[in-house]
């Protein structure tokens, strides 16, 4: 009884000690199958007969019916054989203790579910090759299905499984799947011993058999030294070569390995000019430099030989008010070219200076503006002209609102200072007034000049040279006229000399560079004047500069409108006319 | 480039559809008598319905286990609950002898009879396992191919059994199915199988049609001691 109760407290639980139970049911070939069960804790239940199974088939919905055969052999087994088995039927099976008409356990089930295969037999191997270095093999495996099962026919489509392990170990290694009755083992290691096995299932089904029994698997190795040899040596010099290559690219990279590995420290920035951008002839930032400092251009010495020449536009007179003047002469720090009077025509250029010997032409004055053969290149130098050309506002070229001389370190030095000077203002006529500059510092230099004895006005024969001291005393002899214009701007021509046009200016560096000496030159006191500049009064129809300090003589002296230089014979006194500079060009 | 991405795309697919060679489709099998044209042995149809039906039981084994492992956490330990699928009527050998002692016509007979009456119910599988949430999209998908597996399936069994009455080996007693046969997936309160009951029940038919199939074929097909 009280059996009875324990079974009834712990009915259909799988603690470690329970009651009667099925232990399983199998079938191994999906024909027929087996139940076991034990008795459990119940030892007063394990004789035979005790504990009775039976089954039912779902399927016809019969009755209840006692196993049809009680294993002899083996306990606790009851064997349902092919008549009695019926597959894609489900069965439920008890286990009942008929003295006491006690059902123990109850289970259902169909056969293709339990459906546990035999071992695959005729487990062998065959060596399929040994690797180079004879260290690993590889296997073929082949084995045979279980014989109860019918896959001739394909009542049991079998999927196999093949595992093996070094010997004695104890992880095994699966390997995938096989339909077939063979399978490949790779990489094995000689001289270690293998075991392999195999079991199947079902395929669609998740029962596996039983393993067959395993095979041993060895291959010895073959001692062969010759095989590493080789190998080491091809290592070495495979490391050696390697190293070779390594060194050679870093020698030929190897600027640029010091690049990327140590960057170049940027050296301080300082402001001002650089001195590697002049090396590389960058003169853009020092241009700008320059021109943000109100330095000269040096763009102007180095590539235009030829001083600005002025032009005034002509076509329309009218224009000619201050403003436009104005604008020219203040505006135009343009590029290489640029000018700040324009004239219509370059062709103005030869024209013959005025024959009077008293009063230069201003007009002939103009004409001597260098550049004024047309070139329309403008010469530093005219923007320079020096106060010994007071007259023309030679010097209101661009440079015109820059302080020439003192502010350029960067000029050249056989720029004379004294050839310089700076328009201060503007008449309202539109002329241009310059400052007095240097002019106190000339008449020492006219002093120095008066040795060479120049004629004021008699340098007809050499054809438009004049000196400042010509100049000067031309400037003297001018009857005194209002306002600042006197004299008569003379070009500084000693640039007779070739070395004096250095391509840059009419300008001789100092006047002691006259080199000829004017016949009849009697010395003439050198009477600077007060203001030794003269306003750019307007322009004729010929395009020259019309200044204001011969009013009384305007224009006396017949400029040929050639437009070429005019021939030496016609040589104003102390005019140089273009043609002539133009001779005297580098 | 001329054409962008879309345009030759839109090339590419028209290509497709207007070359007849681009589209898969079922060409039939060389015309009788034609020469110089393999035709298929009956052993050839009946190596390739088996095959067919050894992916669809083993498609429908799958999401049986996919939906016992998911929706039914303890095992088949004690399956009380009868079930009674909708092609219990049909009357089916139980086992290989009682199958191989069946007569070629009724086994050919049966085993259309099976697929003929999956054929809605299968749609009616994919349609609910579609709209429920709890399948992932792998399980409806695999659904929706079994349906179409069983469909084909019974189309080739269809035309190996016309091929085995061209060659005499069946005799005329093979009726085709009436729509009659086709029966509802009901159980027995009458109401209609869940989708659990249809994959079990499925899975147990697949397996069945398979296993027929091989039997029958050792029998038309003589080979080793079939």
């Amino acid at each position: 009884i009280w059996c009875h109760l324990l079974a009834l407290t712990r009915n259909q639980l799988h603690p470690p000690s329970r009651g009667p139970h099925f232990t399983g049911c199998r079938s191994r070939e999906q024909e027929t199958f087996r139940c076991w069960w034990s008795a459990g804790i119940f030892q007063n239940l394990t004789e035979p007969g005790t504990l009775r199974v039976f089954y039912q088939t779902k399927n016809a919905l019969s009755e209840w019916q006692e196993c049809p055969d009680y294993t002899h052999t083996v306990k606790n087994e009851c064997y349902f054989n092919k008549t009695f088995t019926h597959i894609w039927t489900s069965y439920c099976i008890q286990l009942r203790s008929v003295r006491e008409n006690i059902t123990y356990d109850e289970t259902c089930f169909t056969v293709e579910n339990i459906v546990h295969p035999d071992p695959p037999i005729g487990l062998n191997w065959t060596l399929l090759n040994v690797s180079h270095s004879g260290l690993h093999f590889d296997i073929l495996v082949r084995w045979a299905p279980p014989p109860s099962a019918d896959v001739q026919m394909g009542w049991m489509s079998l999927m196999y499984q093949v595992q093996y392990r070094v010997r004695n170990a104890s992880h095994w290694e699966m390997l995938d799947l096989e339909s077939g009755t063979q399978q490949s083992i790779y990489g094995l290691h000689t001289d270690k011993e293998y075991e392999v096995r195999v079991r199947c299932k079902m395929s669609a089904f998740n029962n596996f058999g039983e393993f067959s029994d395993s095979i041993l698997v060895h291959v010895a190795q073959i001692p062969s030294k010759e095989s590493t040899f080789p190998t080491t040596l091809v290592l070495i010099f495979g490391v050696i070569g390697l190293v070779i290559l390594l060194v050679l690219l870093i020698f030929s990279q190897q600027q640029r390995l010091m690049v990327i590995f140590l960057p170049p420290i940027p050296a301080p920035k300082i402001k001002g000019i650089d001195p590697e951008l002049l090396k590389n002839g960058k003169l853009d930032q020092l241009n700008s430099l320059l021109s943000s400092q109100d330095m000269y251009k040096p763009d102007f010495y180095h590539e235009d030989p030829w001083v600005e020449f002025i032009q005034l536009d002509l076509d329309d007179p009218a224009e000619k008010n201050e403003s436009s003047d104005t604008q020219h002469l203040l505006g135009l720090s343009r590029s290489g070219s640029s000018h700040v009077l324009h004239f219509k025509s370059d062709d103005d250029s030869g024209r013959a200076s005025c024959y009077d010997p008293e009063i230069p032409n201003p007009e002939d004055l103009a004409a001597l503006l260098p550049g004024h053969s047309g070139r329309g290149d403008n010469h530093p130098l005219v923007s320079r002209s020096s106060s010994s050309i007071p007259d023309l506002g030679v010097q209101q070229t661009s440079e015109v609102e820059e302080t020439p001389i003192q502010t350029q370190p960067a000029v050249p030095s056989w720029v004379n200072m004294d050839f310089y000077a700076q328009v201060s203002d503007f008449t309202p006529a539109g002329g241009v007034v310059l400052s007095p500059g240097q002019l106190n510092s000339s008449p020492e230099k006219k002093k120095e000049e008066e040795n060479e004895k120049k004629i004021p006005f008699q340098l007809v024969s050499d054809g438009a040279y004049t000196s400042e001291n010509t100049a000067r005393q031309l400037s003297a002899d001018v009857p005194p006229s209002p306002g600042p214009e006197q004299g008569y701007q003379t070009f500084p021509t000693q640039a007779v000399e070739g070395n004096l046009w250095n391509g840059e200016y009419l300008v001789s560096t100092s006047d002691s560079q006259i080199p000829y000496l004017l016949p009849e030159a009697p010395p003439v006191p050198i009477l600077p004047p007060v203001s030794g500049y003269t306003v750019v009064q307007e322009v004729d129809a010929q395009h020259s500069l019309l200044l204001n300090p011969p009013s009384s003589q305007p224009a006396i002296c017949p400029h040929s409108p050639n437009k070429h230089l005019p021939a030496m014979p016609t040589m104003p006194m102390g005019y140089l006319t273009p043609d002539l500079l133009g001779n005297l060009t580098p | 480039m001329g054409l962008s991405v879309p345009a030759v795309a839109v090339l590419l697919v028209v290509l497709l559809c207007l070359d007849p060679h681009g589209r898969v489709g079922s060409a039939p099998i060389c015309a009788h008598g034609s020469s110089g044209c393999h035709v298929p042995s009956l052993a050839d149809l009946f190596d390739r319905v088996i095959q067919h039906s050894a992916r669809m039981h083993s498609l429908s084994n799958d999401l049986h286990s996919e939906f016992e492992q998911y929706f039914l956490p303890s095992k088949n330990h004690i399956r009380k609950i009868y079930r009674k699928c909708h092609t219990s009527n049909i009357l089916t050998p139980n086992g290989k002898e009682n199958a191989q002692k069946l007569a070629r016509e009724e086994l050919t007979e049966v085993i259309l009879k099976l697929l003929m009456a999956w054929r809605d119910p299968l749609f009616q599988l994919h349609q609910s396992m579609a709209h429920q949430q709890d399948f992932n999209s792998f399980s409806s998908n695999k659904a929706l191919e079994m349906g179409d597996m069983a469909h084909e399936l019974r189309k080739g069994v269809e035309k190996v059994a016309e091929k085995m009455r061209v060659l005499g080996m069946l005799g005329n007693s093979v009726t085709g199915l009436s729509a009659a046969e086709a029966m509802l997936p009901l159980s027995d309160s009458g109401e209609a199988m869940s989708d659990y009951e249809l994959l079990y029940c499925f899975r147990r038919d697949s397996n069945k049609v398979q296993n027929y199939l091989k039997i029958l074929k050792c029998r038309i097909v003589p080979e080793h001691d079939c």
